[in-house]
């Protein structure tokens, strides 16, 4: 695990110290400029997991089958997560070194990693069919809400977190 | 009352004062603020983006109305009532930051947007709603909800960085 840790931690130095990061960190406006991507990302992302779980709970959009809700919103789930994951990366390049111990960042990846999996492996299968028994559905639209929502309150608690950029957190 | 003294007023409550002093209250707010983004934003730009035939093209405009519609209006009272409640902690510096005003100058643009959608080409729905696709008049309607959403959003996050730091 030490050299996984000191691995990631190279990392982080490397992304602080990149061009990147540098030039984002330097500039008064980037940053903002590249969250108003994430934020909208998150819109679209969050708007489109939200119709595909609430069609599974059997709260909304109950007129359309949950295969062909999916169809549909699957190139602007793909689409938007990759604007995250881009704009993400460079807002996390600016400050790679404090956000590697912070507590809220691991969580937040942590849930990430979770809420990536699940969605492309057993909320894909889930949504992809249209006669998965409503135990089934709920349970996989209560993980993925779960999963998602996990993952943006680290993304707000991150900011919260105080960390001096040289501690290690357990 | 003048808005100036308006603003003073609230500045000086009891309510204002816990908003801003409490270490809980802001965090709490602004993550409910922009986790409901994805109900409220999220549902906005599908819609905009299916009345410019970019999304979800299988399913009527109509339909889409009718389904997000509900969802829509929980969303925006709880962006609403969020978004009062950040304002509160700090109106007089909310107030005298140009991306305040351009915010509440681009909802009020946005509501009548809509307003006018309504009461033209949403009066006219069935006319337009069984084509393939959508008339160029609803496509700008998307568009120009669409420019002054993701505007809203730019603004937003620019008040966080144009207030005085605490």
């Amino acid at each position: 695990m030490t050299g996984l840790k000191d691995s990631i931690l190279a990392f982080c130095v490397w992304c602080n110290q990149s061009l990147v990061g540098h030039t984002i960190r330097d500039s008064v406006w980037l940053f903002p400029f590249v969250e108003i991507f994430h934020l909208l990302a998150l819109a679209i992302l969050g708007g489109s997991m939200l119709v595909l779980n609430m069609r599974l709970l059997g709260i909304g959009f109950r007129a359309d089958p949950v295969s062909a809700l999916a169809r549909d919103l699957r190139p602007w789930i793909i689409g938007s997560l990759v604007v995250m994951l881009i704009s993400g990366f460079l807002l996390f390049t600016t400050e790679a070194v404090k956000m590697y111990g912070n507590w809220a960042f691991q969580a937040k990846m942590s849930f990430l990693l979770l809420s990536i999996i699940f969605t492309f492996t057993l909320h894909w299968r889930v949504t992809n069919r249209d006669e998965s028994p409503a135990s089934v559905r709920w349970v996989t639209a209560l993980v993925s809400l779960i999963l998602w929502t996990g993952v943006g309150l680290g993304g707000r608690a991150l900011g919260y977190v105080t960390t001096a950029a040289s501690s290690v957190a357990p | 009352m003048s808005l100036d003294h308006f603003l003073q007023w609230l500045d000086a409550t009891h309510f204002s004062a816990i908003m801003r002093e409490s270490v809980w209250a802001e965090p709490l707010v602004e993550t409910i603020h922009v986790l409901t983004l994805t109900l409220f934003l999220g549902f906005v730009l599908l819609l905009d983006l299916r009345l410019l035939d970019l999304a979800l093209r299988r399913k009527r405009v109509s339909e889409m109305f009718e389904q997000f519609n509900p969802w829509l209006f929980r969303g925006f009272a709880i962006m609403v009532v969020t978004g009062l409640l950040l304002f509160s902690a700090d109106p007089v510096n909310f107030y005298s930051t140009l991306f305040f005003k351009a915010k509440m100058i681009m909802l009020v643009l946005a509501g009548l947007n809509v307003a006018l959608f309504n009461a033209t080409l949403g009066r006219r729905i069935n006319e337009w709603d069984p084509a393939p696709v959508t008339p160029w008049k609803v496509k700008l309607a998307g568009a120009v909800s669409l420019v002054l959403w993701i505007s809203i959003v730019a603004c937003g996050r620019g008040i966080a960085y144009a207030l005085p730091p605490p």
